[in-house]
């Protein structure tokens, strides 16, 4: 009698700690967290979607509104029309509102395959490492440069954002292909003898440099409307 | 029958002592777990937030040009707003390649050593980085103005912009939303935060007349021999 009460309450025993070792885990596994986390995922696919498309919706709007500016200017006749015409090419040209084509190098980036020891943070590329790049380019007179095909301009925004970078307006996860125009032999010795890349070869991040002749370099974009891209400004004539 | 009982609770105990640490470790792996998940869950909401961001702007972006071929399309004088256009362009890219003077709402900030150490190129660097990422809309540095090619070198005790020598207290003027960019320039070990472990002297001013020179058009600075531009 006292023995099956024994194992009676062992029984029961076992059982309880089983199933309060199963409820945590159900507690825990099942918070509302994950459920909102679909959620957000869904918005943020809808949202990029809505993105490219507006993005495409831009792309054609550009092209009409050029092939317009071209049929009217190819009517003009009037020299000082003409003379307009030809400033403003050149003026988009200097600002980097044009496709250019030159000779250069591209230099392409990608984060380490495998962390060592140490610190993770080592094997990822970095803001700083980018921008450094990009200013030993600008020291050795490169003339026009892109990442990812968004051109760089003196303002243009490059900030980290978790594993990816933040370029102008958009995101961009690695590989990160810098693209520059210049004199190929000079650019190409200035970035293969930087330290910060020898630092980062160490740590596995995989840098590749290639002199290329007779690429294109993209404009840059707007993506917003110029009222808002130089809200806080206005232009002193002198 | 006192060895079985002894030997009954021996193992009971173990088998609580089991399931109280797999219990207890499960649970500390869950805390772990649902970390992640809220840090994941905060991302997604920045992501999310920047993309619609992104998105109103190209819709105002889409509707500014959209106006554009519109007026160009129906102006019955439409060699009248072509040529206006054709002014108000030259001018928007001669503002963004920076060979406009400009003035604004922004910032002016000073920067000199107060100790051992010297204000570095890469000092400035870093301070010019933030201000880009806060999204400055013209800047420059004892009035050279920031332009696609500017470069910002070490040269001796001095440091080179524009191929120029700058001497300190180095002047950065910076045109944009004055308090987003001192927001984050005061950032929790952000730059302005380096800048005093370093020692050094920093004044910082917000203004509603920042005037930022144009850069020197000599064809030294923005500099095009290279480029071929491409016509689509």
């Amino acid at each position: 009698m006292v023995k099956t009460h024994k194992i009676l309450m062992f029984v029961v025993f076992l059982l309880l700690g089983m199933l309060i070792t199963l409820q945590f885990r159900g507690i825990i596994q099942n918070n509302e967290g994950q459920m909102s986390i679909k959620e957000l995922a869904a918005s943020l696919e809808a949202e990029e979607a809505e993105g490219r498309r507006l993005l495409e919706e831009l792309n054609n709007l550009e092209a009409e509104w050029s092939q317009l500016l071209n049929n009217i200017g190819s009517r003009q006749r009037d020299p000082e029309i003409m003379a307009l015409i030809n400033q403003r090419d050149y003026e988009y040209f200097r600002a980097g509102l044009t496709n250019v084509r030159g000779n250069g190098i591209v230099i392409t980036m990608q984060d380490a395959q495998t962390a060592g020891s140490g610190d993770i943070e080592d094997y990822i590329i970095h803001d700083a490492d980018i921008t450094g790049i990009l200013n030993e380019l600008r020291i050795n007179g490169a003339e026009a440069i892109s990442i990812n095909g968004e051109r760089i301009l003196g303002t243009s925004k490059l900030v980290c954002a978790g594993p990816t970078i933040f370029l102008n307006k958009s995101r961009y996860p690695p590989p990160y292909v810098i693209k520059a125009i210049g004199d190929p032999d000079i650019l190409y010795d200035a970035i293969d003898q930087l330290p910060n890349v020898a630092i980062m070869r160490i740590y596995g991040i995989r840098i590749d440099i290639r002199k290329e002749y007779d690429m294109v370099i993209e404009k840059y974009r707007l993506y917003e409307s110029v009222d808002e891209w130089l809200s806080h400004l206005e232009v002193v004539s002198e | 029958m006192k060895a079985f009982k002894t030997m009954a609770l021996t193992l009971v105990c173990l088998l609580l002592g089991i399931a109280i640490a797999w219990q207890y470790s499960s649970v500390n792996e869950n805390l772990v777990l649902a970390q992640y998940e809220k840090k994941n869950l905060s991302q997604l909401v920045e992501e999310l937030l920047m993309e619609r961001n992104n998105n109103e702007n190209l819709r105002a972006r889409i509707e500014e040009l959209q106006q554009e071929v519109d007026a160009l399309k129906n102006d019955e004088n439409m060699d009248m707003k072509y040529v206006e256009d054709l002014k108000k362009s030259v001018l928007m890219a001669r503002v963004m390649a920076g060979l406009e003077t400009v003035k604004g709402t922004g910032l002016v900030i000073t920067v000199e050593s107060g100790g051992q150490i010297k204000v570095k190129a890469s000092h400035i660097q870093e301070l010019l980085n933030e201000l880009k990422a806060s999204d400055v809309q013209a800047l420059s540095v004892n009035d050279e103005r920031i332009v696609a090619t500017s470069e910002v070198r070490e040269a001796g005790d001095y440091i080179m912009i524009n191929g120029r020598q700058l001497v300190p207290p180095y002047t950065i003027k910076a045109i944009g939303d004055p308090d987003r960019m001192e927001r984050s320039l005061r950032l929790m070990g952000g730059v302005l935060a380096k800048y005093q472990v370093y020692e050094f002297n920093v004044t910082l001013e917000k203004s509603d007349n920042v005037v930022i020179p144009a850069v020197r058009d000599d064809g030294t600075v923005i500099r095009t021999d290279k480029l071929t531009p491409v016509t689509q």
